[in-house]
Order: C-alpha cells, then sequence, then structure tokens
C-alpha cells in the first residue's frame, strides 16, 4: 500500500525561468538525492509516481505549488519536508507536508499578484466593460474571445496588480492576458514589463486548496 | 567587481533563460569578495553543448576547491540573446554572479573543435574584451587556451595571451599559484606571461618570433626570450586514481546533450588508428581501478539525483577490468534505480550479454565503426578489424534480436582509391545478406543497415598530418559517387557536409598568418559554425579571399622536411614513429595495437608512475 502525500512549495526568482517540464524532471531528481522511498508506476521504464497541479508558466513566481507524491513507507510529514528541503536548489522550497490526496483535482480558481512598472489609476471602468475582447492565435487563425468572465476580480494598490482569475482544466486565464487587455482598453495606460507571481489557487467555492 | 542588474528584461525575452541565469543545483556559490582570484571558464558553444563537456566540470571543481579562487561559467549566447544584450548594451556575462567576463583575472577558453574559433572571437567581442592579445591592457583579463586544438594553437596564437598543452588537473594550480605570487611581486601583464612560460605545457605565442620562406612555409620559429622554452611539453597526469574527480556534477534544469554523471575510465587509447589525433594526443593509456570508478559513481548518484550513468573514455572496450566494473556497476545502478548508458562496444558475446542485462527490453541500434570500406584501406588507416571480424559481430548481433545496425565510415582518406569507397557499400551489402544467411535471425523485422559517412580531415599529431586533404568537390563527387554505389533499400546512407570538412582541416593544420582570416570572418559575422543554420560557407570564403589567403595551401600535402607550425609542441609521440607509421600506411602494413606489443611511439616517458599506464603492463 502507497501512502500519499502532498507538498506545497515555492518557485521563486532563482528559478522562474525553469519551465515546467523541467521541474518536475528536477524533482524527480531530488527524491532521488532525498532517498525518499518513492513508489514507482509499474511497466518497462518505471518513473516515479508524482502529480502536479496546474503547471506555472515560464517566468512567474509562486507560493502555492502543490506536488502529489506517493511513498511506500510512511514517513512523517516533518520527515519528508526536511529530507527535501536539504537537497532542492535554491529557489525551491517546501512550504509545508500533508498527508493524503490534496483537492487540486478541484482546483478552478487562482490568484496572482502583478508587479508592472506602472498601475493604473483605476480599473472601475476596466471591469464595467461588458466584454473584454483579445485577439487569441488559434490553429485556425486569429480569433476573438471575451475574457471578462474569467476575470473574477482585479485590485489595484500601489506598484501591485492583484487579480482573480479563472484557472484549472475548464477556463484557465494568465493573467498576462489581463495585462495586455488593460493596455488595450484603459485610455493612456502602458504597465511596461511586469513580474506575475501565483500567490493561492482555490476551488469554486473560493475554498483554498 | 560587479554583477549585472536588470538582466530580467534580457532573460524573459529569450528562449532559453535557464542557459544564462545560473542558480543550478550544485553550482557553486561563492562571495567573489572572498577570493583573490577569479576565472572565467569557457566553452565556446552553446550551453547544451558545453554543459556536457567533461573537461569543464573536472576543471571547474578543481578551481572551485581551492579557497582562493573562484571560477564560473560562461557559454556562446544563442542568437536571440546575443541580440538582446548587444541592444542593451550587456557585455558578456558569467552564470554564476552574472559578473561582466571582462572584470576577471582569467577567461579560460576550451576548444574542442575547430569550428568554435568564431565563437571565441564573437565572446571577446561580446565581452568587450580586445580581441589581439598584444591590444590587452593591464586590467583585462588572462585569455587562456586548452582542450585538443591547443596542440595546434597558431591560427589562434595572436588572439590567445596562452595555451595550456595537455591535462589540465595539475597545471591550472601552478598557474594560479604564479598569478598569486605575481600579484605580490607587482609585475606587469608581460612579466605574468614570462613567469609562467617556464611552467611546463604552457606556451605563451607572443613569446615566440615566426619567419617564413617565400612560399609561405615556415622558416623558423624561435623563443624571443630566455623564459620560454624551445620545445612545449605537453602535461599528463600520470596516477588516474590519484587525481581529483568531481564528486558533483551540476545539474541543467534543461535538457542538454548529454544529461547524466559519467565516470572516467581511462585516458588515451591503445589502437593507434592512424586518422585519429584523440588516439595520439591523449597516450598513453592510463586506467583508472574499477573501485576508484564505482567510488566516483556512488558519489555522483548522491549528489546529482540523475537518473542515468554513462561511461566516458576512447574504446571503452579495452578498458581491462571492464567485466569486473560492469557487474559492480549494475549492481549499484539497480539499487539505486539508475539506467546505466553504455558507450558504444566492440560487438562480442560478453557486450551482447551485458546490453541484454542493461537495457533489458529495448533493441535499438547497434553501431560498427570499421571507417573504410575494403581490408587495404583499413590496413592503412591501422583499423584492424576485418571483414570476418565485422561480418561475425553484426551476426551476432542480428541473431540477438538487434535488426538495426549503423556503420560508419570515412571517405577521403589517404592512399585511398574509388575501388575502396565501392567497398563500403559492398561491405554493407554483406552485413545485409549475414542477417538472410544465418537460421537464427527474426526475418520477421527485417534488417536496416544505416552508413554515416564523414570525410577525412588530416590532424596535426597524427601519421596523416602531411597528407593532402580532398577538396570540397572531390569530397561531393566521392560522397555522390557511393551514393549510386548503394541500390539496396535496406541500406541508408547519411553523409556530413564537406565543406565544414575541409575549413576544419584548413584550421586544424594552419599557421599563424590564419589569424588575420579568423578576425575578418568575424568582421563578415561568422559564428555558431557547428550549427547548420548559421554555417555560411560563402562568409568564410569571402574572408579567406579578403585577406589574399589561399586555402589549398592548407589543405596540401607537406613533405617530412617541411617545418609544421606545431613542431614545437611534444606530446610524447615522436615524429619518428609518426613518419614510420605513415610509410607503413603507404605499404598497408599494420602496427600492433599497445597491449599486443610496445611500438616505442615514446610517450611512456611521460609516465612518472608506472600504476595504471599500458607502457609498463
Ligand atoms: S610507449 Fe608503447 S605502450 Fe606506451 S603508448 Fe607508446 S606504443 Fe603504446
Amino acid at each position: 500500500m502507497n501512502n500519499n502525500y502532498y507538498l506545497r512549495y515555492e518557485k521563486t526568482e532563482n528559478v522562474k525561468y525553469v519551465s515546467h517540464l523541467d521541474f518536475v524532471r528536477m524533482f524527480g531528481r531530488a527524491l532521488r538525492r532525498a532517498h525518499l522511498p518513492i513508489a514507482y508506476s509499474e511497466g518497462f521504464n518505471p518513473h516515479p509516481l508524482l502529480g502536479f497541479a496546474l503547471p506555472l508558466s515560464v517566468g512567474y513566481t509562486s507560493e502555492c505549488e502543490i506536488l502529489e507524491i506517493a511513498l511506500t513507507e510512511e514517513l512523517s510529514t516533518e520527515e519528508i519536508m526536511q529530507r527535501f528541503n536539504r537537497v532542492l536548489p535554491d529557489g525551491v522550497k517546501i512550504l509545508s507536508v500533508h498527508e493524503g490526496k490534496s483537492n487540486m483535482k478541484k482546483l478552478d480558481i487562482a490568484l496572482y499578484q502583478v508587479f508592472p512598472e506602472k498601475t493604473p489609476a483605476g480599473i472601475l471602468e476596466f471591469l464595467a466593460m461588458d466584454k473584454i475582447l483579445i485577439e487569441k492565435k488559434t490553429k485556425s487563425g486569429i480569433k476573438e474571445t471575451d475574457i471578462r468572465p474569467d476575470i473574477k476580480g482585479i485590485k489595484v494598490t500601489l506598484g501591485k496588480i492583484e487579480m482573480t482569475l479563472s484557472a484549472g482544466s475548464r477556463n484557465n486565464l494568465k493573467p498576462e492576458v489581463v495585462i495586455a487587455a488593460m493596455n488595450k482598453y484603459i485610455a493612456g495606460y502602458n504597465s511596461g514589463d511586469c513580474r506575475y507571481h501565483r500567490k493561492q489557487i482555490f476551488d469554486l467555492e473560493m475554498n483554498v486548496i | 567587481m560587479s554583477s549585472l542588474q536588470n538582466l530580467d528584461k534580457l532573460f524573459s525575452k529569450v528562449q532559453k533563460a535557464t542557459h544564462y541565469c545560473g542558480g543550478e543545483l550544485n553550482s557553486v556559490i561563492k562571495n567573489p569578495e572572498d577570493v583573490k582570484i577569479r576565472y572565467a571558464f569557457a566553452f565556446p558553444d552553446t550551453y547544451e553543448v558545453g554543459m556536457s563537456h567533461l573537461g569543464m566540470k573536472i576543471l571547474y571543481h578543481i578551481l572551485n576547491k581551492r579557497e582562493d579562487t573562484y571560477c564560473e561559467r560562461v557559454f556562446a549566447p544563442w542568437i536571440d540573446m546575443e541580440e538582446e544584450m548587444r541592444e542593451a548594451g550587456v557585455p558578456l556575462f558569467t552564470n554564476e554572479t552574472h559578473t561582466p567576463v571582462k572584470e576577471f583575472d582569467f577567461l579560460g577558453i576550451t576548444l574542442q573543435y575547430e569550428m568554435c574559433y568564431s565563437n571565441v572571437l564573437n565572446m571577446l567581442s561580446l565581452a568587450g574584451i580586445p580581441l589581439l592579445s598584444s591590444e590587452r591592457g593591464e586590467d583585462d583579463p588572462f585569455v587562456n587556451g586548452g582542450g585538443p586544438c591547443a596542440y595546434n594553437p597558431e591560427p589562434l596564437a595572436e588572439i590567445f595571451d596562452f595555451f595550456t598543452m595537455g591535462e589540465g588537473e595539475d597545471v591550472i594550480g601552478e598557474l594560479m599559484d604564479a598569478f598569486n605570487e605575481w600579484k605580490e611581486e607587482g609585475g606587469t601583464r608581460k612579466d605574468y606571461l614570462k613567469k609562467i612560460a617556464k611552467i611546463e605545457g604552457i606556451y605563451v605565442p607572443s613569446l615566440y618570433d615566426v619567419s617564413y620562406n617565400e612560399d609561405g612555409t615556415i622558416k623558423s620559429m624561435a623563443p624571443n626570450c630566455p623564459e620560454a622554452p624551445v620545445k612545449v611539453k605537453k602535461r599528463i597526469i600520470s596516477d588516474l586514481d590519484k587525481v581529483t574527480y568531481p564528486d558533483k556534477f551540476i545539474v541543467p534544469f534543461s535538457d542538454i546533450v548529454h544529461d547524466r554523471s559519467n565516470i572516467e575510465v581511462f585516458r588515451g587509447c591503445i589502437r593507434g588508428c592512424r586518422f585519429c589525433q584523440a588516439g595520439m594526443i591523449y597516450r598513453p593509456v592510463r586506467e583508472k581501478s574499477a573501485d576508484t570508478l564505482v567510488k566516483d559513481a556512488c558519489a555522483l548518484i548522491e549528489s546529482t539525483g540523475y537518473e542515468e550513468m554513462g561511461l566516458s573514455s576512447l574504446s571503452t572496450s579495452d578498458y581491462t577490468q571492464l567485466p569486473e566494473l560492469t557487474d559492480k556497476l549494475l549492481a549499484l545502478t539497480e539499487k539505486e534505480k539508475v539506467s546505466l548508458s553504455l558507450p558504444s562496444l566492440r560487438v562480442d558475446n560478453f557486450s551482447l550479454d551485458l546490453m541484454e542485462r542493461v537495457q533489458k527490453v529495448r533493441k535499438s541500434g547497434l553501431t560498427f565503426a570499421p571507417e573504410a570500406g575494403s581490408q587495404r584501406m583499413r590496413d592503412v588507416i591501422n583499423k584492424n578489424v576485418s571483414e570476418e571480424d565485422l561480418i561475425k559481430s553484426a551476426t551476432l548481433a542480428f541473431e540477438g534480436g538487434w535488426n538495426s545496425v549503423k556503420l560508419y565510415f570515412m571517405i577521403g582518406l589517404p592512399y585511398e582509391d574509388y575501388p575502396d569507397i565501392k567497398g563500403i557499400s559492398e561491405l554493407a551489402e554483406k552485413v545485409v545478406e549475414c542477417f538472410y544467411k544465418s537460421d537464427k535471425t527474426n526475418k520477421r523485422r527485417p534488417p536496416s543497415v544505416t552508413l554515416s559517412v564523414a570525410s577525412f580531415v588530416p590532424k596535426p599529431f597524427t601519421p596523416f598530418q602531411w597528407a593532402a586533404q580532398d577538396s570540397i568537390e572531390t569530397l561531393s563527387e566521392k560522397q555522390l559517387f557511393l551514393k549510386n554505389e548503394i541500390r539496396n533499400r535496406k541500406i541508408r546512407y547519411n553523409y556530413h557536409q564537406s565543406d565544414v570538412s575541409v575549413l576544419e582541416g584548413v584550421f586544424a593544420r594552419g599557421d599563424r598568418k590564419l589569424g588575420k582570416v579568423l578576425l575578418r570572418a568575424h568582421e563578415l559575422g561568422c559564428k555558431l559554425d557547428g550549427w547548420n543554420e548559421c554555417f555560411s560557407l560563402e562568409k568564410w570564403e569571402q574572408a579567406f579571399n579578403d585577406c589574399g589567403i589561399d586555402m589549398e595551401f592548407y589543405t596540401r600535402a607537406r613533405d617530412y622536411d617541411e617545418i609544421l607550425p606545431w613542431d614545437f609542441v611534444d606530446i610524447g609521440v615522436t615524429r619518428e614513429f609518426m613518419i614510420n607509421e605513415n610509410e607503413k600506411a603507404k605499404q598497408a602494413l599494420t602496427t600492433p595495437n599497445c597491449r599486443e606489443k610496445c611500438s616505442g611511439c615514446g610517450a611512456a616517458k611521460l609516465c612518472k608512475e608506472k600504476k595504471g599506464c599500458v607502457c609498463f603492463e
């Protein structure tokens, strides 16, 4: 019988350009260095049983990433956290370890923090728009899409824009797309280069995952 | 010293930011304030190529073991990154601390192949370091070259401040010690260069004058100061069991060419193929014991977590403790759930059995390297493989269920004729035939034979260093001839660009006069020549034309009494041995390998320690 755990980890500036796939491989190697009794899949090419929540875009930092692992032995959550953190490269850190499975399959909404060079004076008009149309490249050419339904909320404070957006497999809206729309529709606004940070993930009822 | 800020703007715009930003597991972090020497180690090609290179890992480790030194890495940026850097005015910087390379004490550049020379110049220019050694000031880093191409460094003589000949583990420390002494003495740049010219294995080109005959050949080359030796002797490590081997490899985040840990089984090669530079310059063979290797392997698995472990050496089948080593490694890798990646081994019952144990299921391709098609030609190049051996091995492989084999050949070899080239297709036919002749092969899976045919490039320090190199036209003709000879649909034919081979040969055997061609090619925008999408023969031809230099001067045959640009380097193997080998080649006579019978090549004198060295077995 395998023992299931899930880990919450952060991905900071140092490693933000590491792609999701490269991150998955990095964790596989870290598990070996940590000597954690990881369960392997069956078959000719056994690979460690790992599960990740919503992939993070390249260039984003996050403090709410989730990794599910299955171990062949029971270990205390502190032990797992210690062993892992000892072998992870700078910039990746396990923040907490929990027993069982996470609710990541229910993921529906994510909260992002965006740090632009300039914040807009007001956001209300933008949010009051019926439709926020952006151009999206698809296989069959450029298509207009309305992103308004996927924006749950936007809050602007000094130097920071917080966005609550649809996330996950049903609908997924990236904050950089919202920034592009703000640049397009808010008169005179130019965000400049932005940093993106994922702060929290939620299910449909806004319960933290 | 300052690390660059605001690089994020660049990183966010390029495709592979992880190639430039550092922070990989096991990369070394030191406070630059705490060290006396800062050494930038450059691999003049892209990150994924450079990070796969073992020599760099070794020297990085050895330099960083010193408390007074901080070694950091730098690679040739890809086109997108270079554009961003030039536009933003950001100079070449190291991956670890993002410090401009110009601010370092040393810039060490490893020269693995001639086609990276344009990258060397481009990296210097991106770094804002004067391209010519003579134009560098007291604040510029010392530009140091090493690696196989340093054995004929002459085309780069005006660009580098000095070169290191041979294995670097010991000499790099001596260079650092000399640097500290020199700093205390408060000398000039030139003082340092004179000081290190006395260290065995160090070549300072500015301390030598070269004069030429009217026909462009060398009249003389001699030191212009007492510190510089007439002959520069290569350095080797005598006892590989005692030399430091990294217990940690940097683990890149992104995929690289050889993404695994590696242990180095031995150096050198017993075989003595006459075209092969590695087989001569790394002589004599020195082995590591199986115990040391298992220890190295354990440390690397522990520190990297790599899922794959490779063995590194030339002709690994010649390792005397191979069965013992593979048994021990398999026990280790199975326990740690690491897969063992085997180098190409001579195909026999032992290796097939080994592959069976290692790969368990996937029977992908096997490779053979007969190198030449006819027996006469294989004797010319001293590749001691007979047709019978090859057919026997191929039959074994087919019967063992490996249904696709790859055969490596060369064309354009000295003393070659069209029947020899035809021999390549005939041999390939026989390999296909042996599949059908055997009643133990699985006829439902037809065999596939792939021919990979490279163009021969004459290299310094080989018995063929005097030979003429075929022109691009002749090579293309020969490739086409061979293509037409191949009629069997089970045989696939791949060949290499012959224009690159010719250019490679020109620089491999080049002299100081080629320095200006390199500078001109750089001006014309030559870079990343190892990448098909970047290489431009036209630009190189223009560079030669603009400088009034004829490539044919460098592809021609040489006489034994001509002074060759690299004659001042002593690699241990004697000139007499090379001449004798070339003479034997003309008569298609073979020379036994080091284990069958020592041929007295001269390399034995390099080994101070007899243990592990083939010359004293
Ligand atoms: S001295 Fe003899 S054994 Fe040693 S490398 Fe030369 S030929 Fe081989």
